[in-house]
């Protein structure tokens, strides 16, 4: 007699499809709208990449890498002096940025935390995160190319170090707050001042983030164009060791060659553009590398 | 309505009889503290004895944890909180603000409810304490990394891999990489803060041992919100509620005969 009791039917209430009709349309219609959104911004972003790899590949000759470049009218050339131009510029202005981003951003998260003056610097911080880098290249002739009466690497290396830093103050800062505070409490309860807390603990744990951030930071100012222009400017000969006077870079030559009306500079300016990205997107590979080794671990 | 003792006599084995005549190690006198505005310990006097465990329990937030931060001190990390009255070990008070932190700090080492394993090797972790202040030769570090393993039974386990990351533990083996690290700096006195609430039965089982073979060394205070656990492993225990001390008494007597009816309530069971 213990049948299996089923519930009558009555009592479940039946939705109608009719009245959710109108949700559906909704759904779909947003389905269908970000899709398309999502295709215009991978067709326009692809076509840019297509043409320049294209254009690119084109120009693309081991004399590139050997030749500097060519003065107005004269035939080939390269891009040589260009590509060791930008190491050279890149490599002052990370080094400077490096040292300067990694103790602020730590100030930040260590020291200065919610304090009144850690709050105004990263404020700071922030706004100079998102200035105009043409600001940056004025700022910085003013500072130091009108007062040395020329052009040099240094000012362009300085201008590029400027941009570079917010963005290493910023993910040192952010990457050391992931660090779990019952770290810092495990160090300090072993009798660890502050100072080899941060040294052999916190700066550990956050290693390869704040190296993540060091190479995105390169990757923004290996590309940079606007703060070279008042600084490092160009030239098309093989720069002098002292860095004195206009220092070849790629990102400016491209500016230059691509607006000259020489069909071999435009050929040089595709083949810098596409170096300079192909650059930027290695780098980029090998930051997201680090962070994933890191999480293996 | 008698509620029946949520501990048995059985529980409370025998074996290790509160010492009530041993020495006073750390000694709580009218002890205020606050979070910012907020009174978090009102009036707290308490004595610890040498080389006993004293449990701390009560409900979250009755202020078992806050009272076991102020012995080293660690609060003093975060600006909106302080301490008033006398914390005095071996009759020295260590809220004194001439107090070295960092001397007391290896006095008295804290083992946390979480892991905490540095990012670094196994041997390096032990190891960190001691190059801290002392300046061993390699083979006296050597000699004490392993002594600081054996006593927090880890050193069977990790001896073929001590080059190896601390963080590729397991839980109760990161656990015991921390007594190691604290055991190493051969404090007075060692901290728990819910030191198992992490970790599996099994893992908990070896912690609890362990504490138990700590005890013939050091002073040991441990918050737990486990009674089965306070009733276990300590001689001592003191009851909490709304940062008020409760009672406090022999662990046996706390649970067996408690004399205040907030404590029987707790244990029995009905509120916490």
């Amino acid at each position: 007699m213990d049948a299996v009791k089923t519930l009558p039917a009555t009592d479940v209430p039946v939705r109608t499809s009719r009245i959710r009709s109108s949700r559906r349309v909704a759904d779909k219609l947003l389905i269908v709208g970000s899709t398309i959104a999502t295709l215009i911004g991978i067709v326009v972003l692809g076509s840019i990449l297509l043409m320049l790899i294209v254009e690119g590949v084109k120009g693309f000759s081991p004399l590139l890498f050997t030749e500097p470049t060519p003065g107005p009218g004269s035939e080939g050339g390269g891009i040589a002096n260009a590509i060791l131009g930008s190491l050279v510029l890149t490599l002052i202005g990370i080094v400077i940025a490096t040292p300067v981003g990694v103790m602020a951003g730590t100030y930040l998260a260590e020291y200065g935390r919610n304090s009144k003056l850690a709050d105004l610097i990263r404020f700071l911080n922030d706004i100079l995160l998102s200035a105009p880098s043409i600001l940056i290249g004025l700022f910085v002739y003013t500072l130091m190319v009108r007062p040395m009466g020329t052009y040099s690497g240094w000012a362009g290396g300085v201008a590029l170090a400027i941009i570079a830093t917010p963005v290493i103050v910023r993910t040192t800062e952010d990457m050391l707050r992931l660090v779990p505070s019952t770290l810092r409490e495990a160090g300090a309860a072993l009798g660890a001042p502050p100072s080899v807390v941060i040294k052999s603990i916190t700066w550990r744990g956050a290693s390869a983030g704040i190296v993540t951030g060091i190479i995105l930071a390169l990757a923004r100012i290996a590309g940079e164009t606007a703060p070279l222009l008042f600084t490092a400017l160009n030239n098309n000969n093989w720069f002098s060791p002292n860095l004195m006077g206009g220092i070849p870079n790629l990102p400016v030559m491209i500016y230059q060659f691509a607006l000259s009306p020489y069909s071999n500079w435009q050929q040089l300016a595709w083949a810098g553009a596409l170096l300079i990205t192909a650059t930027i997107l290695a780098l980029s590979i090998v930051a997201r590398f680090v962070i994933k080794s890191e999480r293996a671990r | 309505m008698n509620a029946a003792p949520a501990i048995t006599q059985a529980q409370l084995t025998g074996r290790h009889k509160a010492d009530e005549q041993a020495p006073i190690r750390i000694a709580v006198k009218d002890l205020n503290f606050y979070y910012g505005s907020f009174h978090g310990l009102k009036s707290i006097n308490l004595n610890f004895h040498d080389r006993q465990v004293t449990a701390l329990i009560g409900p979250s937030g009755c202020g078992k944890s806050t009272l076991l931060r102020t012995f080293n001190r660690i609060y003093s990390l975060y600006p909106e909180q302080r301490a008033e009255g006398e914390i005095l070990l071996d009759g020295q008070n260590v809220l004194d603000s001439k107090v070295d932190l960092n001397e007391l700090r290896s006095r008295i080492g804290m083992v946390f409810q979480k892991p905490t394993p540095f990012p670094m090797s196994i041997y390096d972790n032990v190891a960190f304490g001691l190059r801290l202040y002392e300046k061993l030769p390699k083979a006296d570090l050597d000699v004490r990394v392993e002594e600081s393993l054996r006593k927090a039974a880890l050193w069977d386990e990790v001896k073929d891999k001590l080059k190896q990351s601390g963080m590729g533990l397991s839980g109760g083996q990161q656990q015991r990489l921390c007594i190691a690290r604290t055991v190493a700096q051969r404090p007075e006195v060692i901290l728990f803060d819910e030191p198992t609430s992490a970790l599996d039965p099994i893992s908990t089982g070896r912690i609890e041992e362990l504490i138990e073979q700590l005890r013939s060394e050091f002073t040991i205070v441990i918050v737990t919100h486990n009674m089965q656990q306070a009733a276990r492993i300590s001689q001592f225990t003191a009851f909490m509620y709304l940062g008020e001390l409760v009672e406090f008494g022999p662990t046996t007597r706390i649970f067996m005969n408690p004399e205040k009816r907030q404590t029987q309530d707790y244990i029995t069971g009905r509120f916490g």
